[in-house]
Parts: C-alpha cells; structure tokens; sequence
C-alpha cells in the first residue's frame, strides 16, 4: 500500500513525460508525421507501393501525440488508494527505486506546489535539507502520514506540498520550528489549499464556455444612451479565468439575489454594507453567475448584463434636475427595451438625495423600482440608507434588502489570497503568508473608514510599492501602513528611537521643570506601550493631571507630543468649559463635515496625537459619560455613527479641581500616595467626578505647587528660550545668580503659579537686551549678563 | 515497455477519453454559434427594435405603421438568425464526420503499419483498383 514501485505504469509515464510532454518534442513528432505522409503519397504517385509503409509508420507518432496530450501530460491519479495511485505526476517523475528522505526532498522542490508554499510560506530548500540530514524517515513511514496532510488539504493526489508538510509534522519538536517562523500547522494546511485553489482556477480556464455565444447579444436590443453613462461589467467575464469569490458569505448573498430575480415580485436588490464589507465584489460575483450559463439559474436570468451606472457622469451631463430625469428616462427605456440589462446604481444615495455630486430623482426612480419592470440592483452604506429610510419609506419599501456584514478573519484571509493573485500579476511581486496576516492585523488596528475585507485588502495592494526584492512581506505592510497613515509602529523603532522612550524623563524635564512622579507616571506608561504590552483596545495613555493653575499641567502634555509624536504640533486640544451644556455632547462629538473643530473631527484628522482635554470639571455630567467609552474602548462614534479611534492617541484631561485641598494636605505634611488617595475621596465626595469616571484612567497624577528653588529653575529655561530667540544674531544672554530671586519674586502668583513668569521675564530680560542692541553698545557676538540693579531698574 | 502502455492506453482509457473530448468540442462549436438560443429567438425582432404598444390605438394608419415596422424588425431577425444557423450547423456537421470517422478509425490506427507494409508487399496502387 506504502511502497513505492518505481516501475508502475503511473511513475513510467511521469519519467517519459519529463521529456516528452515538452513543445520540441511534440513538434518533433507532428514533423515527422507530416513528412511520413508527404514522402508516403508523393512515393505512391510516382507508382511505388512502398509510400503506404511510409504512411502506415505515421500512425505510431500521432498515437504518440495524443499519448502525451491525453495521458503522459497529466498522469491522473488511479482508482485506488496505493500510494503509487496517489502521487503526483511531478512527485513520481523525480523519485528513485529507493527513496531516501533526501530523495524525497529533491522530488518535492521539482514540484510547482512546494515551490508555492517555499516562496509565500518560507519552507525552503535549506529548511527541508536540513530535516533531511538530521533524520532518515523511512519512505513507507513518509508516504503514510501523508495521507492524513491529503486529507487534511483536500488534495485529490499527494503533491510536493503535501510530502513538505508531511517531513516538518514527522519532525520532532516541529511545533517549535514552526513558531520560531511564526506559523502554525494550520497556516501550512491553508497554503496547499491556496495553492489547489489557484490550480483549479488554471484548469476551469480550459473547460468549455458557456457564456451564451458569438450569436447572445443578436436576442437583446442596442443601448447607445445607457452605453454613454455605464460600464458593462459583465463584458470582463466573457474572457474566462477570472477569480470569483472563495468564501461562503458572499456566495450565500449571490445565491439570494439569484434567488429575488428569479421569482416574480420586484425585481431589485439592495446591498446594503459599511465601505468595504465587499458590495462591489458582490455585484461582480453575482454577473459572472448568472453569465455563465451551466450554473443553475433561471432561464430569464441567463445571459443579463450589469450595466454599472454612472452618478457623476449623468449629472455632468444632464444640468438641472429637469434633463438629469430626462436622461434617467431615456436610460430606463432602454434597459427595459434591451431585454437583457440589469442596472446597478453604485452608492444609490447619489440618486435619492439633492448635493453636491448627487441628485435627488428619487420621483422618477421609485415607481420604477416598485413597478419591477427594469431589474436593478442598489449599493450603499447603512448609515445612508437609515438617513433615505426616514425620507422616502416608500422607496425603501420597496427594495428587497440584503445587509452585509463585515467579513470574519478567515474569510478575509481567503479574500486576500484570492486578491494577492492579482496584485501579484499587476505588480511582479509575490506575497508571503506574513504579508496577508500582517494587512490584517494592521488594518484592522489602525483602519477604520472601512471594513473588512476591504481595508486588509487595500492595505495589501498598498504594500506591493513597498516590496524588496519582489518578496511583499509583513516589513513591506508595516512600510505601506507607516507611509499611508503616518502610524509609529511597536517594535520597529530605530535606535534613536529607544534611546528616546529610556530617557523620557529627562527629555520631558529639558522642558518641564518639577512634577517628578506625574513625569515618570506618564514615562512608565509611554514605554509599556511601545513595548507592546500595552492594551490594544485602548489608548496609548489616559491621563488625568489634577493641580492648581501655572504648575505644568498644560506644559507636560505639550512635551509628550514633542517627546512621544515627534512635534508639539501633534496635539489636539479642547477645552471643555465650553461643554457645559448636555446638548454641548452633539458638539463634541459633531462629524467632520459639520464642525471641523470638534473632538471627533480632530482625532480623525490626527490620530496620532496627544489629546487634551482641559478643565474638564466644568463640562457637563453627560460629556463626562460620552468620554468613558472613550477611556474604556478607545473609541467614540461621531454624530454620524462613524467610529472614530483614539487608540492610538495619549488622552490627557486635566482639572483644576481640588487644588486647594492639595495646598492644604501638603500643609498638612502629606506627600505623593497619601495626597493622591486623599484628594480623590474628596473629589467624589464632594460630587466633582463619579468613582467610575476616575476609575477609568490610567494614572491620576497629582501636580503640587512649584517651590522656590523650581521656580528659580522655570526661569532659567526662560533664558534658555531668549538665548534661542537671539542665536541668530550670536548674541548670549545670562542673569546673576542675585538677579533670579527678584525675578521669582515678581513672576510668581499663588493663583496663576508660574505662568506670569514668562511675562515677567519677557518684561525684564528682553527689554533690556532690546534697549542695548538699539543704542549700539551690543552687537553680533556680544556676551552679556544681567544685573540685579538692571532688573530692580525694570522692575520700578 | 512504452510500446505496450501506448497500446494498453490507446484501447482501454485513449478511446473513452478522445470520444468525452470530441463530444466538448462539438458542445463548444454549437455554443459558439448560440445555435440552441437563436432556435428558440427565431422570430423575434432584430435587436428587439420594435415599434411601439399599439394596443389602446384607434388610428388605423399607425396601427397598420406599427405592424409593418414589427414584420419588417422580425424578417430581418429571422433571416441574420436563419445565416448563422445555417455556417454553424454546417461546421458542426462537418466536425460531427470528421470526429466521428476518426473515432471509428481510432481502433484501426495501431494496425496501419502493418497495413502499410502489407499494402506495399502486395504492391498495391490505385491504379491497380480501376484495373
């Protein structure tokens, strides 16, 4: 049953056909067929008997030919369950009399199938070989096991692929390898399984069409109107071989329109589907079904083509409402008249609603769609047809509604494989199984104007632009999504990078003076997150800064985005006195199109970014609410219903609330704990924050009053910033050690902490430096130092 | 060895495997020609140009117009659809014979030489027939 004959009929045929089954070979013959004959009837013409020898001896060779063509060609698996029955024709022609397991792994790289998963799967040559020298399988033992792999992948024989499998899963501690490569024996079963998949596509190519004929387009009318505003795209279907969809979901959904056309009643369809749940890949199925007539359709069905129409070329075309309906007229005429049409209006919103780029001429469209008499099918998104719903009912009515769901991570997998192909074509690269895992997992992460498949697939054609060598791996999708996005991707930073996340609190203190333990709070946070261990369906780092006015508050949040996102800029800041209204929670959360400056709209533009939500103990008690989402999930849903993430933003809330007590407590001797612990009882008793609002943050970081000895160190950043201001001109300035206290004394108020400083400061030092420059007594290099008498001098 | 698979194959899978083919070929061509879909389309009118609904009318000259402009449309049907029926039965007929003489023949082709030789032995010629 396991023992491989080297001389069975099949594994004969496979070697002959190694040479035979080859272009010269067969052109080899058809010569000498052809000359056979020649010489045969021009030897019988001239009178000589002999030319019916030479034309009889013909008839081995064109035996021959159909011998390759038939049999030698394909090799076809027996009837039995013999392993000589069930390899493959590539397996057979490349093995010895006695196979080794070396042996069995030069036969499996002659095969087509493991030079598949070796380029997509990274099981190459080097990893076989190197099974093979360690371990000697007996080929009975191999050939085995690899029934249970032919099972397992669905094979109709065994194949390189299958045999590569079996070698790694006979592998002791093969498990191991595996994960070392990132895989599972799962992903290498689903590598076959492609592979056959894409095999079976090949051979569909060389079936018999059945797509109705040179003559199926006489039995239906001519559209010359509607050929001017829409694409046929069931034309790209006449050719044969393309790729139809793999996963059940969709083929369900095909198998239900084929359904609602078939039977009488209204003769429509709405998909109805978030962006990218896969409506147009659908549409597309669906043509190619009911274009094909040895599937099982309805003979009114067969042969009707898909005319996809145009919104934006109708209403260039059309002007005013008024011509636009009258066009639509001529349009529905036609693909009634044709006999054979059905018409698709892609994004059918466009139709049903008066803006720019759409039009409403949902009076025309909607007797036609209830009469039935012109098929149609309707493509939109739900929040669009929830929004026409409440407009026109009786339109909506009348549609026969499929929703489509977002597609599970195997079927979106599968969508890659099947759209992988085609990128690889279109781009000369070929994907590894790291890049479709990859595409998922950072779509899903980090896309979110669509679903799947459609944003893992899009990531993935992306991601072709970024191959090296032709090889599109997971450093390729981490390339294109870092380049499309803008994101910061865990775990490929650079060097300067790390040493960056290591020294945050000192780099946060080069700009901050003070606040030690809020600074390193919000560090240890920052580097769990580029670590990778951070909660990926949260935020980077939610924060709450409680502490009086003027000690840093404002000032820390402006550091991590210089720090964390590279540039102060990346902030998106909102201040919440301004929500103190239940209704302010519309405003919050408006969409994009309707207020530009709202929280949602921010985020959505910058989503990397630190977020900063001030003053939040003014806000109203539902603003609060509608945040928690926002602190649990990373997520708030804008006024349209869109999600908007905040996963990968630093959320920073800071309040006043509460600052006299921190005076008090630290009055009272406590210290960093103790005066967190107690100022959060007081905020809830005191009605300022629910318990579950404050529970939801990942640090509370209590800011104290600066002292004096911090506040001598703010101004000489100030200084620091002058001197950056005048570098230009090389001019340096500094101030006495004496001149510091008078400064201190003068910037600093109990009730703004620090933040007159810089006034001060401006006030002083920069006056005095404005005054020497304009009387000539300093010029370009000059050095000068400021006096306690210059600044006394100022100050009176 | 190859001798024998060849004949061993040429009689027991060859035969069924060329008449499966030879079957799609001709399936293919009546296809190709939409033989079956222009039968049942015959009199229809060509590329369903047609006058309008005349039912409801009373004015008899637009009747009789509209009549006339639906006999003409399904004449001219009738006849492009008569043509391509007729090139396509012709070839499909033509590829019934040829395929099935070679089916028949398919049997015989192994002997050919030994029929060649024979015929050369006895010095056979066409000449010899008409004789």
């Amino acid at each position: 049953m396991n023992q491989f004959k080297h001389m069975s009929r099949r594994a004969r045929e496979a070697r002959f056909g190694k040479f035979a089954a080859t272009g010269p070979f067969l052109l080899l013959l058809v010569v000498l067929i052809l000359g056979l004959v020649a010489g045969g009837g021009a030897l019988i013409l001239v009178g000589n008997a002999w030319g019916w020898t030479l034309i009889g001896c013909a008839a081995p060779f064109l035996m021959l030919i159909f011998y390759i063509n038939y049999e030698i060609s394909k090799v076809p698996a027996g009837k039995s369950e013999d392993i000589n029955d069930l390899l493959s024709r590539e397996v057979l022609r490349s093995l010895p009399a006695k196979p080794t397991t070396k042996d069995i792994v030069n036969a499996i790289f002659e095969t087509r199938s493991a030079r598949f998963l070796a380029a997509r799967y990274g099981l190459g040559r080097d990893l076989l070989d190197y099974i093979a020298e360690r371990f000697e399988f007996k080929a009975e033992d191999v050939f085995e096991k690899s029934r249970e792999i032919r099972a397992q992948t669905d094979s109709a024989q065994i194949s390189g692929g299958v045999l590569a499998i079996t070698l790694i899963v006979m592998t002791p501690g093969y498990e191991e390898m595996l994960k070392k490569m990132k895989l599972e024996l799962s992903d290498l079963i689903g590598g076959v399984l492609w592979f056959n998949y894409l095999n079976n596509l090949l051979k569909s190519i060389h079936m018999p069409s059945h797509t109705g004929g040179m003559a199926r387009d006489l039995m239906f009318g001519y559209t010359p109107i509607l050929s001017r505003f829409a694409t046929n795209i069931s034309m790209q279907f006449d050719a044969r071989g393309s790729i139809n969809s793999s996963i059940k979901l969709h083929q369900e959904i095909v198998q239900q329109m084929v359904d609602f056309f078939s039977k009488g009643g209204r003769q429509n369809v709405a998909l109805i589907g978030p962006e990218g749940s896969g409506r147009s890949t659908i549409v597309a199925d669906f043509a190619e079904t009911i274009v094909n007539a040895a599937n099982k359709i309805s003979a009114d069905l067969k042969y009707r083509q898909i005319y996809k129409l145009d919104a934006s070329a109708l209403i260039g075309a059309g002007g005013g409402r008024g011509q636009i309906e009258n066009l639509m007229t001529h349009i529905i005429n036609e693909a009634y008249n044709a006999k054979n049409i059905i018409l698709w209006l892609d994004n059918a919103q466009l139709f049903f609603e008066e803006a720019v780029g759409s039009v409403d001429i949902s009076n025309l469209l909607t007797p036609v769609i209830e009469g039935g008499r012109v098929r149609m099918i309707l493509t939109m998104d739900q929040q669009r047809f929830l929004e026409i719903s409440a407009r026109k009912s009786q339109l909506t009515n009348a549609l026969n509604k499929i929703m489509i769901e977002p597609a599970s991570e195997e079927a979106t997998m599968k969508v890659m494989q099947d759209r992988a192909i085609i990128f690889e074509g279109q781009n000369h690269v070929y994907y590894t199984i790291w890049a479709l895992k990859e595409a998922y997992r950072l779509s899903e992460r980090y896309i979110h104007d669509l679903v799947m498949p459609g944003r893992a697939v899009n990531l993935l054609e992306v991601a072709a632009a970024h191959a090296q060598n032709g090889r599109v791996d997971d450093t390729s999708v981490q390339r294109a999504i870092e380049a499309t996005y803008g994101v910061k991707l865990q775990g490929t930073q650079e060097k300067e990078d790390r040493e960056r996340l290591l020294n945050l609190e000192a780099l946060i203190h080069e700009r901050m003076i003070g606040q030690e333990s809020a600074v390193k709070a919000v560090s240890d946070a920052l580097r769990r997150s580029a670590a990778g261990v951070r909660n990926e369906g949260r935020p980077i780092g939610t924060f709450l800064f409680l502490g009086p006015t003027g000690v840093g508050k404002t000032e820390l949040a402006k550091s991590i985005g210089e720090v964390y996102f590279k540039g102060e800029q990346n902030m998106v800041r909102v201040d919440l006195n301004e929500f103190v209204e239940a209704t302010d929670v519309q405003r919050l959360i408006a969409d994009g199109a309707s207020d530009e400056m709202s929280l949602t709209a921010q985020v959505t533009k910058r989503p990397f970014s630190v977020v900063l939500l001030d003053e939040i103990e003014k806000a109203h008690p539902l603003v609060l609410t509608t945040l928690l989402q926002l602190l649990d999930e990373g997520v708030l849903r804008d006024a349209r219903n869109h999600e908007v993430s905040f996963r990968d933003t630093i959320i920073v809330m800071t309040s006043n609330a509460g600052a006299n007590e921190i005076r008090k407590y630290i009055d009272e001797g406590l210290t960093g704990a103790a005066i967190k612990e107690r100022l959060v009882d007081q905020l809830i008793a005191n009605g300022d924050f629910k318990p579950e609002f404050l529970n939801r943050f990942d640090e509370i970081c209590i800011f104290e009053p600066l002292n004096k000895e911090q506040l001598e160190q703010i101004v000489q950043l100030i200084i620091k910033s002058i001197n950056k201001t005048l570098e230009p001109r090389k001019i340096v300035v500094s101030v006495e050690p004496a001149a510091i206290p008078l400064l201190v004394e003068s910037g600093y108020d109990p009730k703004l902490g620090a933040r007159p400083m810089r006034r001060i400061v401006q006030q002083t030092v920069e006056n005095i430096m404005a005054k020497l420059v304009l009387s000539g007594e300093i010029d370009s290099g000059a050095k000068v130092e400021i006096t306690a008498e210059m600044i006394k001098e100022q100050l009176a | 060895m190859l001798a024998l698979d060849l004949i061993q194959w040429w009689y027991l899978h060859g035969w069924g495997l060329y008449l499966k083919r030879f079957k799609n070929r001709i399936h293919s061509t009546f296809e190709f020609f939409s033989i079956g879909l222009l039968l049942r389309t015959l009199f229809q009118p060509f590329r369903q140009i047609s006058a309008n609904d005349t039912s409801g009318r009373t004015d008899p000259v637009s009747v009789l117009n509209s009549i006339l402009d639906n006999l003409l449309s399904r004449t001219i049907g009738f006849f492009v659809r008569v043509g391509i029926i007729t090139v396509g039965t012709i070839l499909t007929i033509l590829e019934v014979v040829l395929g099935t003489l070679f089916a028949i023949l398919w049997p015989v082709l192994p002997v050919l030489p030994i029929v060649g030789i024979c015929l050369s032995v006895a010095g056979f010629s066409f000449g010899s027939l008409l004789q």
